[in-house]
């Protein structure tokens, strides 16, 4: 009896040391910034966790997240918060409250912090960024032109070296607008291509979106400008709605069907009616 | 012949009043009939939730008891129209009897598919918007049409025997009589009467074949105009009709026994009738077991991946026991039975019968329900019971109530009018008297 008193008193006592141990095994928690120019009207913020999992990095979601503009230490910086989602990551969008900061400077940077938590120690994301922008136009031959413009001194100059893609907008993704894959800016800043997708269908009227594309620099952060252009094909909508099949909906059935179904249908209902005018007769015949 | 022997004839096949078991056996009728109506108040006041019928099978005993209504109800054109065209004599005594299960079946067959759905009120939307490219179209409009030709059919030979009736006053009653007296009072044995009778039953005699192939046919085209493993085939429309064919015989040959031993009809529904019927009946099971062979032999054979699961579950899973059931009963044990002289006997031929109505009905939840729980795309997501059906006792309630309902017609139909006919009996009579004779 003595015994199993001892035996119990150092599990009961070594439970809380196996918690601990457990509790001291918190996870490295990367967070990733992510700067979004969208079409010189808005800028957003993509915030990302990540974390290794079985030796690789794994997205997650469910986590708490401040953001500042330029650093944390006055509270005046704080821009928003928000929490990872399955996949991952949260949008953020640079509120108005920090125009004073934004236009204090042409670079910028954002700084994420979650808190530790159970499961997670303390991380801490940062972006800096020069404010960039594109200009694009178009030409007679269907040309698309697009310029970088970098704020230096207050003033947009054209830069050159970045690497830019051009595209058209289609629903499940952006195509080239030609075999090129990426361009890059020359000393104007300028890059030039001839859009060669034809009969690429667009709009009702034929409207296609091209757009512009800084993506993932390290200097700029990801930019994108769009323009809209005549250069598609006219999208006429079609519809077999009314056409007659065997699919179709009610009194839209084939003519062949509709003929063999109602010439059936009367053929026998004639000799039901017939029999029953023989009954007529024969009730006739009863009745002289 | 004389007047005494068609005196006898009439006496002997006049409706009788129920006696003691007779009543018993309506009251039992009605009780089943009433608690079927119990649930079926029960299912419209909660929906079909009470029901097993979920997401995957959404078709359950009711279209189990529908499909079995459609097939026993081709008796009647097999009977009436098939042996009458091909000068077979020996049927006139079963016609009616035949034309009576037809038309309560099929008027049971038409009552099911109301119950299963779910908002009956909305029925006429079936006819405002339903579509002509359907086969359910299809099924309603050949349904009717059966039911009218079928109603025919057993009016037109039953005018005769009406006369008869009429002239037993008395006996009748005030209501029988004025029944008989609507039904048939213009009825007067002119010539010319016997003449448009005999042109309008061979008329539909021709006219009932193809309508009753239709019905069979179509309702068969519900599964197999739908892609899914052992729907998807060709050899639907003649198997379901062998399948018709066999339960309606089966079903015809109980009912001969029944009343031929309540009414004590041993004249008239003589061991000469088993030993045909029987003969018809092994013919018709070997006929619906070579289609169950193709049915099933050459899917197994190939055991395509999406169809496997389904072919074992009927084979070797969790339908087998009612698989082999059903074809033992409906098939190997009939045959082996039948094809013996003193299995053709009237008692072992009933026998024979009620295993075929018995295990046609059984076949026919194996055409509806385990088809629906092997859909081509596997099931995920769903609560445990979603792979599995066992109707709740509102549907076993529901579809042992229209079964009894259908009984209670026949049992009507044969107090009210003589399940024989008697005219046809008298000038069959008279007529082997006068072959006698020459």
């Amino acid at each position: 009896m003595k015994n199993i008193f001892k035996i119990s008193l150092l599990l009961f006592g070594l439970i809380p040391t196996f918690s601990n141990a457990q509790a001291i095994e918190k996870k490295t928690l990367v967070l990733g910034v992510k700067y979004y120019n969208d079409n010189n009207i808005s800028q957003h913020l993509v915030i990302q966790a990540k974390s290794k999992v079985d030796g690789k990095f794994q997205k997650i979601g469910n986590i708490p997240v401040k953001v500042y503009i330029n650093n944390e230490n006055d509270k005046n910086n704080f821009i928003g918060t928000g929490t990872t989602s399955e996949r991952g990551e949260f949008l953020l969008l640079i509120p108005a409250t920090a125009k004073t900061a934004w236009t204090k400077s042409a670079n910028q940077s954002f700084v994420a912090i979650s808190a530790e938590s159970k499961l997670y120690e303390e991380a801490r994301g940062e972006i800096a960024i020069t404010k960039a922008k594109i200009k694009m136009d178009t030409a007679d031959g269907k040309i698309v032109n697009a310029k970088l413009f970098v704020l230096t001194d207050s003033i947009w100059k054209p830069t050159a070296g970045v690497e830019m893609v051009l595209t058209v907008k289609r629903l499940d993704g952006n195509l080239n607008v030609n075999e090129t894959a990426t361009y890059t800016t020359d000393t104007a800043g300028a890059v030039t291509a001839e859009f060669k997708r034809e009969n690429l269908p667009g709009d009702n009227k034929g409207n296609l979106i091209i757009v512009a594309n800084v993506i993932d620099n390290d200097a700029y952060g990801n930019i994108i400008a769009e323009t809209i252009v005549p250069w598609g094909k006219p999208l006429v909508y079609t519809t077999n709605y009314n056409h007659r099949s065997l699919f179709a909906r009610r009194g839209h059935s084939p003519f062949w069907l509709e003929f063999l179904a109602y010439g059936i249908i009367a053929a026998v209902w004639v000799v039901i009616i017939y029999l029953v005018l023989l009954i007529k007769k024969i009730v006739k015949l009863g009745l002289e | 012949m004389d007047k005494l022997k068609e005196n006898q004839i009439i006496e002997d096949l006049l409706p009788q009043k129920f006696g003691k078991l007779g009543r018993i056996w309506v009251a039992s009728l009605i009780a089943v009939c009433a608690l079927g109506a119990f649930a079926y108040g029960r299912q419209l006041y909660y929906g079909l939730e009470v029901t097993a019928m979920r997401d995957y099978v959404s078709w359950g005993i009711y279209i189990s008891n529908f499909v079995f209504f459609v097939a026993i109800s081709l008796v009647g054109s097999l009977i009436t129209a098939v042996l009458r065209l091909t000068n077979v004599k020996w049927s006139t005594p079963l016609t009616r009897i035949a034309e009576i299960i037809a038309v309560s079946a099929i008027t049971f067959a038409s009552l099911i598919i109301i119950v299963d759905m779910g908002r009956p009120e909305r029925f006429y939307n079936l006819f405002l918007h339903g579509r002509l490219q359907s086969p359910i179209i299809w099924d309603v409009i050949v349904i009717t049409t059966y039911f009218f030709i079928s109603l025919l059919l057993l009016y037109f030979p039953l005018l005769p025997d009406l006369k008869i009736l009429i002239a037993f006053k008395e006996r009748n009653g005030k209501w029988l009589q004025k029944l008989y007296v609507f039904l048939g009072s213009y009825w007067k044995d002119k010539h010319a009467q016997f003449k448009i009778t005999d042109k309008a039953i061979n008329i539909l005699a021709i006219a009932i074949i193809p309508v009753a192939f239709s019905i069979h046919t179509v309702t068969s085209w519900l599964f197999a105009t739908t892609y899914r493993p052992g729907w998807d085939s060709t050899n639907f429309g003649a198997y379901f009709i062998s399948g018709a064919f066999l339960v309606g015989a089966g079903g015809v040959v109980v009912a001969m026994y029944i009343f031929r031993k309540h009414y004590k009809l041993e004249k008239y529904i003589t061991d000469d009738h088993f030993d045909r019927m029987g003969k018809v009946l092994v013919m018709l099971a070997l006929l619906y077991l070579y289609f169950n062979v193709n049915e099933f032999l050459v899917p197994a054979f190939k055991m395509k991946k999406s169809e496997e699961e389904h072919l074992l579950g009927l084979f070797t899973g969790e339908f087998a026991p009612i698989f082999w059931f059903a074809i033992f009963t409906a098939m190997f044990i009939p045959i082996f039975i039948l094809l013996f002289k003193k299995g053709r006997k009237p008692l072992p031929a009933f026998i024979a019968g009620v295993l075929v109505v018995v295990g046609s009905w059984f076949k026919r939840f194996l055409i509806v329900t385990p088809t629906l729980l092997h859909p081509f795309l596997p099931m995920h997501d769903v609560p445990a019971n979603y792979h599995h059906y066992i109707p709740t006792w509102e549907e076993w309630a529901i579809a042992g109530g229209s079964l009894a309902g259908a009984l209670l017609v026949i049992t009507f139909f044969a107090r009210i009018f003589p399940i024989i006919p008697i005219h046809e009996t008298i000038l069959e009579t008279e007529s082997q008297e006068n072959e006698k004779h020459f």
